[in-house]
């Protein structure tokens, strides 16, 4: 689908950059495509589709980090995973120039991140903390991730 | 006066109309600047930092477009000055990757690039708006040559998938058949007095008159395919010469069709400030400036050096850094100042002992993530067959944007496009390929707006910037909540150390932001070293 998005539209808008731009840039949704997600899809993915497509882009297949000028931490054997509510919170509200994940559907945000829900965030966290060589048994559910403190909303500003 | 409506008092439009036609745009310009109307950079012409402490010393962190416009400026001024950085090269993300250049991102992935010699692609930014005042100053200062950068051409594509068949629609047809249907809705709404409370009786017949320009309208204020309307959208057939030269008009393309394309949100693509015409783009490539700025410090920058520690005291900073040659070997730095301009994220995992406030912020801005890619094609088709010169065609497919050479037109032969450029959810998935797929994906969309790719693609390149070791991510994204609570503690100097960088601006990820921020941090720098006046 690539009709424009009902209004309120999520639109992103990178303000941007290095070329890009503004809201006026881009079409307001992306084609489909078995490769790509979009905003209709990304709502189907399950945790392991959600880190293949998205986080290993910095945390590498295998969870297994980078390091050059600074690093993206290996998430095998990182002590912070026993505790879930650390994970579920980088991936919510981001870390140290990690995006946030968990700004409320329709959100306009700048740059237009994905946008999990809660399940998904859930889904993620567990399939981080049970692979890469971690063995975390306890799941998380999507309740008690929508009981952690959420980014705002916000809307488009001028950049 | 009692009649303060009538003669005495004029409406801003009318004060506006009057000085537009007895001085000229510029007097107009000027008017509507000084009401508010037009923004201008902060860029105030070259900084002055007399008076300089005699010996002191500043030690600048990141040898990019902010790092060296600080170096620049404060060596000029009379501080000693040293630089780190992280690459062997100067000028950070201002980046020009050319052929037999090599790129190794995190994760491991080499990229040679094979492009034949002379050709070229910027990963980072592509384009220098002209009121990006400090970037036109330092570009010039260094004697670089620009070339116009095409932000609008009329005959490159806004392209839907689902729209039309898939097949592109040239940008000049879209604009023209979206305004001028728009305009014929508005002269019709006018004609039945929809407008009457917007509208005065005096401006009703001005209004109308300016639709039927405006719009490309015929007499009856409709927007048909007639020769005014081909003047905007183009002909079937062309005007020419001789007998053969009657020109055919085109027929305007549905309000209905143009509305449910979406193609409409591509019109105002060069409308916004930083896309007005006009813009440049440095000869051979963004990455000279980067280069020729290098070569001007010289000697006061150390490349390879990866910093690990910054530790300021009451008389100094202390920068502790590795060579990449000798990783094992700690080494240090001292000066009475520190500007650190290494981006964020990679700031976020330095240990320096700054206040609570700015290591807040320094952590509290997500980077974007943005992936271009470069393809080189055995033939110019875009020229020879589809008369695009230049310019940027728009699609929803993934690669969302394909930018044309600016340069080198109908030079013949090879010729290296912009396959792709990408940020928000589509950059992270293409992040997360190998480059070689992400190439081999760039070519296989690029190939549903030009056909011409399957047979013509020879060689690519694509640069994810979330894997580039020295800035892992874009550019700092900025929310006003994040703005409202981060932006001032992360620009105050913290007691010897300032920040600058696009991540320290207004001017998110353009290069202006790093030379604005930077000549505003040094200002700041230097006022407290005149302070605290001569060492000891």
């Amino acid at each position: 689908m690539i009709k424009p998005a009902p209004s309120p539209a999520p639109t992103p808008a990178l303000p941007v950059a290095l070329t890009i731009a503004s809201l006026l840039f881009m079409f307001s949704a992306y084609a489909d495509s078995p490769l790509f997600t979009s905003r209709a899809t990304l709502g189907s993915l399950n945790g392991e589709q959600i880190y293949d497509h998205i986080c290993q882009g910095c945390h590498m297949p295998g969870g297994q980090g980078a390091v050059g000028a600074g690093s993206y931490p290996k998430l095998a054997a990182d002590k912070n995973f026993v505790s879930w509510r650390f994970v579920a919170l980088t991936v919510l509200d981001g870390r140290n120039g990690m995006p946030p994940f968990g700004f409320p559907t329709g959100s306009r945000i700048n740059s237009g991140p994905a946008h999990l829900s809660d399940a998904q965030i859930a889904d993620v966290v567990n399939y981080v903390r049970g692979h890469f060589g971690n063995e975390y048994k306890a799941e998380v559910t999507a309740e008690q991730i929508s009981s952690l403190p959420h980014p705002a909303a916000e809307l488009i500003g001028p950049q | 006066m009692e009649n303060g409506e009538g003669s005495s008092s004029l409406s801003r439009r009318q004060l506006l109309g009057m000085i537009g036609a007895t001085a000229g745009a510029s007097a107009m310009y000027q008017a509507m600047s000084s009401l508010g109307f037009a923004a201008e950079s902060p860029y105030q012409g070259p900084i002055d930092l007399q008076g300089a402490p005699r010996g002191a010393s500043v030690v600048v962190l990141g040898a990019g477009m902010a790092g060296m416009t600080a170096a620049y400026e404060l060596r000029n001024a009379g501080y000693k000055v040293q630089m780190l950085e992280y690459n062997a090269r100067a000028g950070g993300r201002n980046w020009t990757l050319r052929g037999g250049d090599r790129y190794t991102e995190l994760g491991g992935h080499t990229q040679q690039c094979e492009f034949d010699k002379d050709f070229y692609i910027n990963p980072g930014p592509w384009r220098i708006p002209y009121h990006h005042h400090g970037m036109m100053h330092y570009t010039k200062l260094l004697g670089i040559p620009l070339e116009p950068f095409f932000q609008v051409n009329y005959n490159a594509y806004l392209h839907s998938s689902s729209a039309f068949g898939g097949k592109p629609q040239r940008f000049r047809e879209v604009k023209a058949d979206y305004q001028g249907h728009i305009a014929e809705l508005l002269a019709k709404a006018t004609q039945q007095n929809a407008l009457d409370a917007k509208v005065t009786k005096e401006d009703r017949e001005m209004l109308l008159e300016s639709l039927r320009q405006w719009g490309a309208l015929d007499s009856n204020y409709s927007y048909t395919a007639s020769e005014a309307s081909g003047d905007r959208r183009g002909y079937e057939k062309s005007p020419g010469g001789g007998l053969s030269g009657r020109p055919i008009p085109s027929k305007p393309i549905a309000l209905h069709d143009i509305l449910d394309s979406g193609l409409w949100s591509g019109v105002a693509n060069g409308d916004t400030f930083d896309m007005q015409t006009a813009l440049f783009q440095p000869a051979g490539g963004m990455g000279r400036i980067g280069e020729a700025f290098g070569r001007e410090l010289g000697p006061l920058i150390r490349y390879n050096a990866k910093v690990t520690d910054i530790h300021q005291d009451d008389h100094g900073v202390t920068v502790s850094f590795t060579d990449s040659h000798s990783p094992g070997t700690p080494q240090s730095v001292r000066a009475d100042w520190c500007l650190c301009t290494i981006p964020l994220p990679i700031l976020a995992q330095i240990s320096m002992n700054v206040g609570q406030s700015m290591a807040s912020a320094i952590s509290a801005v997500p980077y974007a993530a943005a992936v271009k890619a470069g393809l080189q094609f055995k033939r110019r088709f875009w020229e020879e067959d589809e008369k695009i010169f230049g310019g940027i065609t728009y699609t929803d497919l993934p690669i969302m944007n394909i930018g044309y050479p600016n340069t080198g037109f109908q030079s013949g032969g090879k010729g290296v496009l912009l396959g792709a450029y990408i940020w928000g959810m589509r950059a992270m998935e293409f992040t997360a390929m190998t480059p070689p797929e992400r190439v081999r994906k760039v070519v296989d969309y690029g190939s549903q707006i030009h056909p011409q790719y399957n047979k013509e693609f020879e060689n690519g390149v694509a640069v994810a910037w979330h894997r580039a070791p020295f800035t892992m991510g874009c550019f700092g994204m900025w929310t006003s909540a994040t703005r409202a609570k981060h932006y001032d503690n992360l620009c105050q100097i913290d007691g010897r150390i300032a920040l600058a960088g696009e991540h320290a601006s207004f001017l998110g990820g353009w290069q202006e932001g790093a030379v604005t921020s930077a000549l505003d941090a040094i200002g700041r720098l230097h006022q407290r070293a005149v302070a605290q006046g001569e060492k000891a």
